[in-house]
């Protein structure tokens, strides 16, 4: 029954949600909520466009787009959900219509080179060995050939879910789809995942 | 409980569980089951290496220019009778520093390169006196070349009673 009263009352308990309240304040005219919402989203934002399109510079194109149409949108806001909801689903869009416009195809041409724009990672306290990074590429290119391989929705589902830790009923906001519907999504997405990485443990 | 490998409302359960975030209740029911559910155990060790993958996937530095990038483009839409007002919003008040320092070199230019020879009132009047000075020393040393000759006109032993 709270449960319910909750999900009703939605657009209330956004205006608790700090991140809304500064939308707001953006909304009044006030910049400076502007930068601090930059500031504490702009890396979620880019690392979850990055995972989607797996281009470093389209992802930041398009974070350039999300914060961009925010601060366009600041008169319209109305806080009726989440703000990360609101500005997840903004970065969804962009990224799933740049994967569809081919954007995405400098991506995949991308994986199959050796060039990963991923700084080399080191795998001990001491300077990796030309190995030990050739072996921590072939990691990571199992990992991101796995992901880009999920229809873009399970994609963004278990990026949702994996890296901001966000709830189902949230990730069904932003995916326009029931909670139940994401579940079984996420369900058959880490499934694929599972089927292709298993070799990892 | 259904096993949530064949009942899909349940595959929530199972990946809160993989993911231990169950509630001690929901917890030991899904326990019970993992204990004779083949599928559902391998489902949540395999869970367990997906997301330890999922962890090793780090993505690359973000430029060090992405704000002012952004601040710019946010500029390049704000009409110019907004721009005017600009140095009173906090969203660009990190420009002030810089239009100030422009304003200053602009001002500097305009300044050295004005013409000399601009009209300005108090310059013309000193030049105006100037120009007196050698027609006031010319008429005095007339007068003074007059006054000699008249000197020497009048005879040394003329009668000053005349």
């Amino acid at each position: 029954m709270d449960e319910r009263v909750n999900k009703d009352m939605g657009g209330l308990a956004a205006t608790l949600d700090f991140d809304a309240e500064l939308m707001l304040r953006v909304r009044d005219g006030d910049g400076a909520s502007f930068a601090i919402l930059l500031e504490k989203h702009r890396l979620p934002v880019i690392h979850f466009l990055y995972r989607m399109v797996q281009n470093q510079g389209v992802a930041e194109e398009l974070a350039q787009e999300v914060f961009l149409r925010v601060y366009r949108s600041r008169e319209s806001y109305e806080p009726t959900a989440k703000f990360t909801t609101w500005l997840f689903r903004i970065a969804t869009h962009l990224a799933l219509n740049s994967l569809r416009d081919g954007k995405h195809r400098r991506a995949e041409e991308r994986l199959d080179d050796d060039s990963g724009d991923t700084p080399a990672r080191q795998v001990s306290d001491q300077r990796p060995s030309v190995e030990q990074k050739m072996v921590y590429q072939a990691r990571m290119e199992e990992i991101r050939r796995a992901v880009a391989t999920l229809p873009e929705k399970q994609r963004a589902a278990v990026l949702m879910h994996k890296y901001e830790e966000m709830e189902y009923s949230q990730i069904a906001k932003v995916l326009n789809c029931s909670e139940s519907a994401i579940k079984s999504l996420l369900f058959r997405a880490y499934e694929t995942l599972r089927a292709r990485l298993a070799h990892m443990a | 409980m259904k096993c949530p490998m064949e009942a899909q409302e349940n595959a929530g359960l199972l990946l809160d569980y993989a993911a231990g975030k169950l509630k001690a209740d929901v917890r030991t029911q899904m326990e019970q089951h993992v204990a004779v559910c083949t599928a559902c155990r391998e489902f949540a060790g395999g869970q367990q290496t997906v997301w330890q993958a999922l962890e090793e996937w780090e993505p690359a530095d973000v430029s060090m220019d992405f704000d002012r990038r952004l601040y710019g483009r946010i500029e390049q839409n704000v009409p110019w009778w907004t721009r005017l007002l600009q140095p009173l919003n906090p969203l660009f008040r990190h420009s002030v520093p810089i239009a100030a320092a422009a304003g200053l070199v602009i001002m500097a230019g305009l300044l050295m390169n004005r013409p000399a020879g601009l009209p300005v009132a108090p310059a013309s009047q000193s030049a105006q006196v100037e120009a007196l000075q050698p027609e006031q020393l010319q008429n005095a040393l007339d007068d003074m070349e007059m006054l000699r000759e008249f000197n020497h006109l009048v005879p040394d032993n003329a009668d000053p009673k005349m």
